[in-house]
């Protein structure tokens, strides 16, 4: 090593990359949620991350798509391999041409295209839909394994098999399989790599209640960073290191290097030649880790899985409800209550906005039960006559809901046959007493130089331009182009400021003062004052939004009953109140605000304001379909800008 | 080369080599696989750093100066042709480097083509070339460049036989029209008697003997060299005293002297040398056990004492005959047994 | 005789995949052909195609294009010298430093990209870890740099292998030849070094180009959602705006670019060398 340049530069490369999964490492035994402080040591989180169900479903989904997705991929593309290398040249060319396209196309337009054939063909989003696509982007990597080591065996071989009396069947299992045997393997295990890590494409092609370990993370982190993630992560990290190791064990030949078979499973792209040769001096302990260790290990992982997970998901009968609902809009206790009292399993799925949910249940491509909507949207819902009426009958309880907010759902729901109200509240600011020192009580602070980079907006179209048409004095309704306009352009000239627009980790970041101002929901701003008590929340002097969330039941629902029975049990006094404390966002439900313990809380400015405040606030309306499409435009110039 | 060591990693590939080259002559370091030939090319050219020892070229020590600049080129064992590429201009390449003028360059990479018989080669691609044009271009590339001194690391194991023999006639042509010192590896002894003008017959890092090729095949030094050039029967030996050798018990008058008396040694026989004769007129008889038909000569074994003498004659005597051997006093050569695995060369003053 | 029968049953081997490609492969894409060229009442349109040229379409494409040049950009400037080093490094040939800096990329895609969050935030680590020194906090997070980052970070690998593996595969005695030619080290670079590397480079920088072109999740995860990259734009057509015609046909422009990037690669490298291995 002549220049120590050399040395040096390989150094920093090496930190740049391991210094991410460093930190992630070292966090995950952070007792502190925080990722500035170093807490104190704990193992917490890894029990906690055994202990999370969704999670460990998620994982063991992954396992076996991932298993079953190769297997199939591996036998169907080793057949074709076969099949391929027998075709003429121009057949053959374009058969690999057709190969190469998942390869080489984005990911995102594959899942794409399979979303829309499933679709198409009315096929449930599930399981079932996720294995497809997988074995779909799987089968070109395997061909692409097994055709260069077809290519490689010699033609010769075969005909002196068959020369010597062997029957081309036997020839070919005894004489080019074994041949072939390392493109398989590779291909099997690249394809194994592939569906592990896929995101994209499962993103497009999943149903409700099945996620992937990829899914689920990426709904984690949009929320806001749980440390198990980091626990997650860790373990991850190992049993690559692991499988690693047991490959540099693997038969293959020290010259071919282990590591270059590591790589070129890391990278994902068998194209070209795979150069393999059968000298092997090591078989010995590295054929009986292969061939018996780690069939061994599979199976016992799955078997283990297996139970562990049949024992999670319960019946798998019928007798279920399927519910759409918020993120972190319901105590995990409550369902497993309504599971325990009622027989009835829950599957349980989460959306951010209105605007993602709406078209899911337009289109029809899952059939959920129940769905919890906000006002503007149940009105829109109805008009497109998506949702089935209520039968009131089985829903007893709603005798629970103050008649106020019964009367303020006309407004969406004008015969009142649809809906059952669920929490209620308003948009406003929440600000950081220490990090502010102007007085907040107008819009206008959001747009104040002084809190550049500091400023939470919601990533959300209505809320975003809603509050801006308020600060202009205007309606948040309006259907005026030029006041439209003049909100996106204030927008505009907001963007500078912002950090960031978010949806629910408006909540994480400013508990851990990484924003001085965020619009935020009135229930989040409770929660946010218990953790953080410099934390205040003001609804602004030019008004804001009120707004309600309510359970509705879609037109294509498969267990209207079931649905109902929910309805009804989420209106119980005992149940609301458990809900309320564990999402902290006003109920509409007399008995349970009666049984609040707390004084404070029960008569609280931000939980139950007086209706003073709420003199310039507006429910958002449904304005069809062409004014929609006028505030999603507006929006997206903005955030394009 | 003074005093010249190296070693990769734990193996010491040449160990203390001394070994002067003089100008304008065909020099060929020959041994089996292994023997630190190839490393020792790769020392003159600048590729490989010694451990110990200097190199000196004209009087200037080397040691520190990188391949680029040293006044010799390398002919490589493959070629090395740059594929990217045209003929001209992997043969302009050092040219360019040195910012010679076009018409110059391109004036040279005529009289290189032509040169090497390959005229009107200038914009083929080195892929379209057979291995013996391949071979030629990288001569032509090498010489251009008007070197004191072309390394060639066996550039001929690739072609075939009668190309092989061509190309050998090619580069001694070479040679003595461009008058520069000819430094030429290779395992093939024939290709080395048939060239040079001076072999150095190494084995396991060390120089076994240098000599002219006549030097080398008649006159080795020891077993090694004495097995590894042409075929041979060597036996253990006794020399009686001066003149007079012992071998099988049987005492062959020699030619010869200064190995002291009753002192083991090697004795070396060619087979081309061993005449048949009556069994009452040799000097040992035996059977034959063998005969083949090689074409210039029979090869026949003849088993006599418990040892198998290897015989080349143009005349032949069938399996099972009784014969006799005898052999000419002069065509009898005494090597010294080696003490140890250790056989330094002395530097030639030549 | 008993070859047209083997023949005949081996294509039949191929069977099963070749129905599955068909169904699984060619017909979706048929289907977002379909989309991308009607409107929501299935009439036949351009309009979806056009409307990359619409202002916020065209800007998140040309931001797409900008960012994913600069780091494709970036990772080749990275990874050459790296594995220049790696091979200088490797005399062994055993292959384990190489494996040391492939391991990051066995790590789930996500989980990378969040530690990044982790690391860039407001009161992330490297901002603490400046506070230390009583530096100001840097706004690391949100920008389009942080992206860069994110591409970076994620693709490198995939520049590294590829053209490790094409230096790996040079024949040392060429740059020997060089070298004995006179050739001075930045001269052997330029003109053999570099040259016969080139399919390994066109080979990283697709497979850096395209993914990074058509990324959604790092610009969501480290952009804070304020940069809309073409590859946002398509997804939110799909899973927030319902709009599928929209999306169909920005994918069609989209496709248009990967093929290009294709036949660019065709063309520098015909015999296919330049593949990972």
């Amino acid at each position: 090593m002549r220049h120590p340049f050399k040395k040096l530069y390989l150094i920093l490369m090496l930190i740049f990359l391991y210094a991410p999964i460093a930190t992630l490492i070292v966090l995950s035994f952070n007792s502190s949620k925080s990722r500035a402080k170093w807490g104190g040591f704990t193992m917490d989180w890894y029990s906690q991350l055994f202990q999370d169900s969704a999670v460990m479903n998620a994982l063991y989904t992954t396992l076996v798509i991932a298993l079953l997705s190769a297997l199939i991929a591996t036998i169907l593309g080793t057949a074709a391999s076969i099949g391929i290398e027998g075709m003429k040249k121009r057949f053959r060319t374009f058969v690999m041409g057709i190969t190469n396209i998942p390869m080489l196309n984005a990911d995102i337009v594959t899942g794409i295209s399979l979303m829309l054939l499933f679709i198409a063909l009315r096929f449930t989003m599930g399981f079932a839909t996720i294995l497809l696509a997988h074995i779909t982007f799987n089968i070109p990597f395997v061909i692409l394994s097994v055709m260069p080591k077809l290519k490689q065996t010699n033609r010769s071989t075969f005909e002196a098999a068959l020369d010597l009396g062997a029957s081309p069947f036997y020839a070919f299992r005894r004489v080019v399989f074994p041949d072939i045997l390392p493109g398989v393997v590779s291909g099997f295990l690249l394809a194994f790599t592939m569906s592990l890590d896929d995101f994209i494409i499962t993103h497009f092609t999943k149903g409700p209640g099945i996620d992937t370990l990829s899914t689920k993370i990426y709904a984690e982190v949009r929320k806001g960073i749980n440390p198990e993630m980091y626990a997650l992560s860790t373990l991850l990290f190992l049993t690559v290191l692991i499988l690693l190791f047991l490959i540099n064990m693997s038969p293959e030949s020290k010259t071919a290097t282990p590591s270059s078979i590591a790589a070129q499973i890391a990278s994902r792209t068998p194209t070209g030649e795979v150069s393999f040769s059968q000298k092997t001096e090591s078989r010995r302990g590295s054929r009986f880790v292969m061939r018996r260790v780690l069939p061994a290990a599979i199976i016992v992982a799955i078997a283990v899985g297996g139970i562990f997970y049949s024992s999670q998901s319960g019946s798998t009968s019928d007798n279920q409800v399927i519910v759409y609902n918020w993120g972190e809009y319901m105590d995990p206790d409550v369902i497993t209550q309504f599971e325990e009292e009622t027989g009835i399993h829950v599957v349980y799925e989460e959306f951010e906005t209105n605007e993602i949910m709406y078209p899911k249940i337009k289109s029809q491509s899952i059939a959920y039960d129940v769905v919890c909507p906000s006002d503007y949207m149940i009105q829109r819902m109805i008009e497109n006559d998506l949702l089935a009426p209520l039968d009131y009958d089985n829903i007893p309880n709603i005798s629970n809901i103050d008649s106020t907010y019964l009367e303020e759902s006309r407004q969406f729901d004008p015969s009142l046959s649809y809906s059952v109200p669920y929490c209620w509240g308003t948009v406003g600011i929440l600000y950081n007493k220490t990090m502010v020192s102007d007085p907040v009580d107008s819009w206008s602070i959001l747009w104040n130089d002084k809190y550049k980079n500091n400023i939470l907006m919601q990533d959300s179209v209505r809320d975003a331009m809603g509050i801006t048409l308020k600060y202009l004095g205007y309606s948040l309704n309006t259907t005026d182009v030029s006041q439209l306009e003049e909100a996106r352009d204030l927008l505009i000239r907001q963007k500078p400021l912002v950090q960031a627009y978010v949806i629910d980790q408006v909540r994480d970041k400013m508990i851990g003062n990484e924003a001085a101002l965020g619009v935020i929901y009135s229930g989040e701003a409770i929660f946010c004052q218990e953790e953080n008590p410099n934390l205040e929340y003001v609804i602004p002097k030019e008004g804001s939004n009120i707004w309600i969330d309510s359970w509705v039941i879609p037109k294509n629902a498969q267990h209207k009953a079931n649905a109902e029975a929910f309805i009804n049990f989420l209106c119980r006094g005992d149940i609301a109140l458990k809900n309320f404390e564990y999402i902290t966002y006003s109920t509409p439900n007399k008995a349970a605000r009666e049984m609040i313990d707390d004084p404070l809380i029960r008569d609280s400015d931000v939980a139950f304001p007086d209706p003073s405040e709420l003199v310039n606030c507006e429910t958002y309306r449904y304005l069809g379909d062409e004014n929609d499409a006028l505030y999603n435009e507006m929006w997206r110039e903005v955030k394009s800008d | 080369m003074i005093d010249i060591s190296k070693s990769f990693g734990d193996t010491k590939v040449i160990d203390e080599m001394n070994l002067y080259i003089r100008e304008n002559e065909f020099l060929t370091l020959l041994g089996p696989s292994g023997c630190g030939k190839t490393t020792t090319l790769r020392l003159l050219g600048g590729f490989e750093q010694p451990d110990a020892g200097q190199i000196i070229f004209d009087g200037q020590d080397m040691n520190s100066i990188p391949p680029n600049k040293r006044q010799l080129n390398t002919v490589f064992q493959k070629y090395a042709l740059f594929t990217h590429m045209t003929i001209a201009e992997n043969i302009a390449f050092g040219l360019k480097i040195r910012n010679k003028t076009k018409s110059y360059i391109d004036d040279k990479i005529k009289y290189a083509l032509k040169l090497v018989n390959l005229e009107g080669f200038e914009e083929r691609m080195p892929d379209s070339l057979s291995g013996g044009q391949q071979q030629r271009i990288a001569i032509a590339r090498a010489i251009v460049n008007e070197p004191k001194v072309l390394l060639l690391d066996e550039p001929l194991g690739a072609l075939d036989l009668k190309l092989r023999q061509d190309m050998q006639y090619e580069l001694i042509r070479l040679k003595n029209e461009l008058g520069i010192t000819f430094v030429y590896v290779t395992h093939d002894q024939e290709e080395a008697l048939t060239m040079s003008d001076t072999i150095v017959v190494m084995n396991q890092g060390y120089i076994q003997q240098i000599g002219t090729p006549e030097d080398i095949y008649n006159e080795p030094q020891n077993a090694f060299v004495a097995d590894f050039i042409g075929d041979s029967n060597i036996l253990p030996a006794v020399m009686v005293r001066d003149r007079l050798v012992r071998i099988l018990g049987v005492d062959f008058p020699c030619v010869d002297e200064g190995f002291g008396s009753n002192t083991p040694v090697d004795a070396v026989i060619r087979p081309e040398d061993l005449e048949i004769v009556k069994p009452e007129d040799g000097l040992l008889t035996g059977t034959v056990t063998s005969l083949i038909f090689k074409g210039v000569h029979y090869e026949m074994t003849v088993m006599s004492h418990d040892f198998e003498w290897l015989v080349h004659s143009t005349s032949m005597s069938e399996v099972g005959t009784e014969v006799g051997l005898t052999v000419i006093p002069f065509n009898i050569q005494i090597m010294n047994k080696p003490e140890s695995e250790d056989e330094e060369a002395v530097a030639i003053e030549e | 005789m008993r070859r047209p029968s083997q023949l005949k049953n081996k294509k039949l081997l191929a069977g099963p995949y070749l129905f599955w490609a068909v169904a699984f492969v060619i017909i979706p894409l048929i289907m977002i052909f379909y989309y991308g060229f009607t409107d929501n009442n299935g009439a036949f349109t351009l309009t979806n195609l056009a409307g990359i040229a619409s202002a916020d379409n065209l800007k998140a494409l040309g931001l797409s294009l900008v960012l994913s040049l600069i780091s494709t950009a970036v990772c080749l400037i990275l990874a050459y010298p790296l594995a220049m080093i790696l091979i200088d490094l490797n005399i062994g040939r055993s292959g384990f430093l190489v494996v040391v800096f492939v391991l990051p990329m066995w790590m789930n895609f996500l989980l990378r990209t969040m530690a990044w969050q982790t690391l860039l935030e407001k009161n992330g680590v490297i901002n603490t870890f400046l506070s230390l020194f009583g530096l100001e906090p840097l706004a690391l997070i949100n920008t389009p740099g942080a992206i860069v980052l994110g591409m970076v970070y994620n693709f490198l690998p995939f520049m590294i292998l590829p053209i490790y593996n094409i230096l790996c595969k040079m024949d040392q005695d060429v740059i020997n030849a060089a070298r004995d030619l006179g050739a001075s080290p930045r001269q052997t670079f330029t003109k053999i070094i570099w040259p016969l590397s080139l399919p390994g480079v066109i080979s990283g920088i697709t497979m850096v180009f395209i993914p990074a072109l058509t990324t959604f999740v790092i610009s969501d995860l480290l952009g804070g959602s304020k940069i809309l990259l073409i590859g946002n734009i398509i997804e939110q057509s799909f899973t927030q705006a319902n709009d599928w015609h929209v999306g169909s046909g920005l994918s069609l422009v989209l496709m248009i670019f990967i093929i290009f990037s294709m036949m660019f690669m065709q063309k520098y490298d015909k015999n296919g060398e330049g593949g990972v291995f």
